[in-house]
C-alpha cells in the first residue's frame, strides 16, 4: 500500500500523542495509554498497518495461553544476542497496539529504524492484523477455550485466524504438534513446522480434565487415542480408524532433568537428527512448552544453538506473573491465575497439585472489573478443574471476593471437605484466617488486574507470620524463665 | 416414583459440552445419586428411541456440531415428538434449544433445516456476541438467574410456550420479553453454563417434576446463599448486565 497524505497526517497525529503522552507519564507515571498512538493513527487512516513500512523480519506470537511469556522470552533472547528488537512488549496485543509500535518505531515519515520486530498478537485481532502484515514467522503456542464472552469456543478462534491469514504464502508456521486444534491454522500453506514435547512420567493416556476441545478424529469422527497426553487434548494423537495423527516435531523437547533444571532439544534435519542440551528455565510444563516454542522459532529465525543457550543461561520468568519467596521457613508463592480462562486456571491448580508439601491456596480469581461495575459470568468456574485442588496435600483453601459463594460451591462439588474451606467477604481478612500448623506452602493466586492485592495478601501472610514468631519468642522466654525447660516446640503445636 | 428408577439421558456430552453446561448432569448426579444417568456420544444410538427415560439432557455446542447434532437427531423426530406429549422433561441448554427450531439461519443466508418442532427459526451472526446477565419469571416467587452468550438469536412467536417472562435482560431477540421454550416439560432456554447448580429452586421444581418429592439438594444451603445473593446482584439496576 501506498502512503498518502491521509498516512502522514496519521503518523504525525499518532507521534504528537506519543510525545504527548511521555510528557504526561513524567508528571503521572500511573497513565495507560499504551496503544493510544495506534487508536489515533488508525483513526485518521484505517489502512495505517498497510502503509507503514516495517522491518524486514517480523515475528508474530499467537495463542490462547502462554503469547506474553513466550514472546517476551523470543525479545529478551535476541536482545540478549545483539539484535535491536522492535516489540509491543510494554503495549497491547491488538491492531491498535501494533499500529503503535510500528508507529513509534518509525520516523515522522514513517520510516521503519528497526530490522526486526517481535509482535504478540491477540487471537481476535488476526482478521485486523494480517491482511495488512506478513510476518516471517508465526508462532502459535496454543488453541484452548477461554473468555466465554469474548472467544466463544476455539474453532471459533481458529476460524479468525484463518480467515485472517487467507491468501498469506509467504509466512513461516511455528505450530504446536501436541496441539491439534492450533494445528489447523493455514490449512492452505505448507510451510509449517512443528514443536513438541516427549512424554513425560506424568502423562496419561486418557484425558482428566473437564475440557477437551479435539476428542474426535477430524477425518472419521472416531475416539482419538493417545500415545501420550499432557493435559486437555495436548499429547500425541492418533485416529485408531484412519491415518490421522498428531504432526511428527521437527523440534522435539525430551530428556527433562528437573534436578539438574537441564532438557534436551532434538532437532530432526535433512540428513538425520541432531540433539542439543538446554538450561530448563522453569519446572511447570505449560511454561517448558513456551520455551520449546520459543527454541524452535528462534532456530527457525536463524539463531544458533550457542546463542539460544545464551539466551536461557540465567533467564528468569516475569514476576508479575510468578515469584516465589522464603519468609521464615514458609514459601509464599505468588501466581498468575488468568480469571475467565478455565484452562490457565486448571493447569495452575495442577501445578499447585503436584507441588511438594503441604499447601494452603488462596483463590483470588474475581475479575476486577466485573466485580467493580457490573456481575462477572462464573460460568468458566465449571469448564476448569476445582477437582485438583482436593487433594491430601491442600490443607486448605481460602476464598474472597465477590464471587466467594460461587467459588464455595463449585469447591463442593469438587468434594472438597467443607472444613478445609474458609470464607471471607475481602481479600485482605485471608492471611489472618489460615491455619499455619499444618502448612509448608501458601499460593497466592491473582488475575491479570489485581497484582497489587496480591502484593497486599502476601504481605498480610508475612505479618501474620511475624506475629506467630513473636508469640512464640515470647512464649519461649517466659517458659525458659520460668521452668528453666524449653517448652516452644509445645506451644508450636498448640 | 423412586429415585432408583430414575432414568435421565444425557446427549452428546463429549462434545455438546461448551460453557461450563456440564455442570447441569454433574450436579443432579450429585443431588440424586441413586438415578441412572445414560450417557449417549455422537456416534451411538441414543438411549430413549427403544427405551423409556425420564428426562433428557443437552447442553451447548459449536456451530459445526450443532449441524451434525440436527443430522443425528432428524431420524428421530416423531419418537421426541412423542416424548414431549408424553410429559417427559427436557432441558436444553445455550443453542441445543435451537436444534429443536425450524431453521437455522447462517450470515450468508443459508438456511440449515433443523427438527421443526417448535414455530421458531434462530439468526447466525458470527461477529456479534450477545452477552448479558438475566433474571427470568419462571413462576410466581421463583426467578431464574442466569447468562447468556451466543452468536444467534431466535425468532417468532414464543409468547404462548416460554420458559420465562424477562425480568432483565432481552428474550429469545432483542425484541423479545419471553425467554426460551416450553411445551409440555420441556424446556429450552439460551441460558448457558451451570443453571441447575445457580437456581436451588429450579432444580428442586425439576426434581419434583421427575417424581421426586421432598428431596434435598446437594450442598442446598450454600446453593440456595448464592442463588440469593446473586439475585440482589442481578436486580441492582447499577450493575451493567
Amino acid at each position: 500500500m501506498k502512503k498518502d497524505f491521509k498516512f502522514y497526517f496519521a503518523q504525525f497525529s499518532s507521534k504528537c500523542v506519543y510525545g504527548l503522552i511521555k510528557f504526561v507519564k513524567l508528571f503521572k507515571k500511573s497513565l495507560n495509554g499504551s496503544h493510544y498512538p495506534g487508536k489515533i493513527a488508525l483513526k485518521f487512516d484505517k489502512d495505517f498497518l498497510g502503509k507503514i513500512e516495517k522491518p524486514e523480519k517480523i515475528i508474530c506470537v499467537t495463542g490462547t495461553n502462554g503469547k506474553t511469556t513466550t514472546a517476551n522470552m523470543i525479545i529478551d533472547a535476541l536482545e540478549k544476542n545483539g539484535f535491536e528488537v522492535l516489540n509491543n512488549k510494554l503495549g497491547s496485543n491488538i491492531q491498535a497496539g501494533i499500529a503503535c509500535a510500528l508507529s513509534t518505531g518509525a520516523t515522522i515519515t514513517g520510516k521503519t529504524k528497526y530490522d526486526i520486530a517481535v509482535f504478540e498478537v491477540d487471537e481476535r485481532s488476526s482478521i485486523k492484523v494480517y491482511p495488512y502484515i506478513e510476518p516471517t514467522i508465526i508462532l502459535c503456542t496454543n488453541l484452548f477455550r477461554d473468555s466465554m464472552k469474548r472467544n466463544a469456543h476455539p474453532e471459533f478462534i481458529l476460524d479468525i485466524i484463518n480467515q485472517g491469514l487467507e491468501g498469506n504464502t509467504t509466512t513461516k508456521f511455528v505450530l504446536n504438534a501436541d496441539d491439534l486444534i492450533s494445528c489447523q491454522i493455514a490449512p492452505e500453506n505448507k510451510n509449517k513446522v512443528y514443536f513438541g514435547m516427549d512424554a513425560l512420567l506424568t502423562d496419561t493416556t486418557e484425558c482428566h480434565n473437564i475440557v477437551n476441545d479435539f476428542a474426535n478424529c477430524p477425518k472419521c469422527g472416531s475416539k482419538l487415542r493417545y500415545n501420550y497426553l499432557k493435559y486437555h487434548h495436548i499429547g500425541n494423537a492418533f485416529c485408531p480408524n484412519c491415518d490421522f495423527e498428531s504432526p511428527e516435531a521437527k523440534y522435539l523437547g525430551t530428556n527433562f532433568d528437573f534436578n539438574k533444571m537441564k532438557y534436551s532439544m532434538i532437532e530432526t534435519l535433512k540428513d538425520g537428527k541432531k540433539q542439543t542440551e538446554y538450561n530448563l528455565i522453569t519446572d511447570s510444563v505449560v511454561n517448558i512448552y513456551n520455551q520449546i516454542a520459543t527454541t524452535a522459532c528462534l532456530k527457525e529465525f536463524g539463531l544458533s544453538d550457542i546463542e539460544i543457550k545464551k539466551a536461557f543461561d540465567d533467564y528468569k520468568l516475569v514476576e508479575s506473573r510468578y515469584k516465589e519467596e522464603d519468609y521464615n521457613g514458609l514459601t509464599i508463592k505468588t501466581m498468575l491465575a488468568k480469571g475467565q480462562n478455565a484452562v490457565a486456571c486448571s493447569r495452575v491448580f495442577d501445578y499447585i497439585k503436584t507441588d511438594s508439601g503441604n499447601k494452603a491456596v488462596m483463590l483470588n480469581l474475581d475479575d476486577f472489573y466485573d466485580a467493580k461495575t457490573s456481575s462477572e459470568n462464573i460460568c468458566w468456574l465449571y469448564d476448569t478443574d476445582y477437582e485438583l485442588l482436593n487433594d491430601p496435600s491442600i490443607k486448605q483453601i481460602c476464598i474472597a471476593g465477590k464471587r466467594r459463594m460461587d467459588h464455595y460451591m463449585r469447591c463442593l462439588i469438587a468434594g472438597i471437605p467443607k472444613e478445609k474451606i474458609t470464607v471471607c467477604e475481602y481479600e485482605e481478612e485471608e492471611p489472618a484466617l489460615l491455619n499455619f500448623n499444618k502448612i509448608d506452602k501458601v499460593f497466592v493466586l491473582y488475575d491479570v488486574y489485581t497484582i497489587p492485592m496480591a502484593m497486599k495478601v502476601k504481605e498480610g501472610i508475612k505479618e501474620q507470620v511475624d506475629i506467630i514468631l513473636e508469640k512464640l519468642e515470647k512464649n519461649h522466654v517466659k517458659i525458659s524463665g520460668n521452668n528453666d525447660k524449653d517448652l516452644t516446640s509445645e506451644e508450636t503445636k498448640k | 416414583m423412586v429415585e432408583e428408577d430414575l432414568k435421565i439421558e444425557v446427549l452428546f456430552p463429549e462434545t455438546a459440552n461448551l460453557y461450563g453446561d456440564t455442570h447441569n448432569m454433574v450436579y443432579l448426579k450429585q443431588c440424586l445419586p441413586k438415578a441412572e444417568f445414560i450417557e449417549t456420544g455422537l456416534a451411538d444410538e441414543p438411549y430413549f428411541v427403544e427405551n423409556d427415560v425420564n428426562m433428557i439432557y443437552m447442553g451447548s455446542m459449536k456451530e459445526s456440531t450443532q449441524e451434525r447434532v440436527i443430522e443425528k437427531l432428524s431420524k428421530y423426530r416423531s419418537r421426541i415428538i412423542e416424548l414431549i406429549k408424553k410429559n417427559v422433561v427436557f432441558l436444553m441448554t445455550g443453542n441445543a434449544m435451537e436444534v429443536f427450531e425450524k431453521y437455522i439461519e447462517t450470515d450468508d443466508g443459508t438456511q440449515i433445516k433443523a427438527l421443526n418442532i417448535f414455530d421458531l427459526y434462530a439468526k447466525r451472526t458470527m461477529m456479534n456476541r450477545y452477552h448479558e446477565m438475566q433474571i427470568g419469571e419462571f413462576k410466581e416467587k421463583l426467578d431464574i438467574v442466569g447468562y447468556k452468550a451466543s452468536f444467534s438469536m431466535s425468532y417468532g412467536d414464543n409468547s404462548e410456550g416460554y420458559f420465562m417472562k424477562v425480568v432483565r435482560g432481552r428474550g429469545i431477540n432483542d425484541e423479545c420479553e419471553f425467554e426460551g421454550i416450553r411445551q409440555n416439560n420441556f424446556f429450552g432456554t439460551y441460558y448457558i453454563g451451570p443453571l441447575l447448580v445457580l437456581n436451588p429452586l429450579f432444580t428442586k421444581y425439576l426434581i419434583k417434576l421427575l417424581g421426586i418429592k421432598g428431596k434435598k439438594l446437594a450442598h442446598e444451603e450454600t446453593a440456595i446463599e448464592a442463588y440469593e445473593l446473586k439475585l440482589n446482584e442481578f436486580s441492582d439496576p447499577k450493575r451493567e448486565g
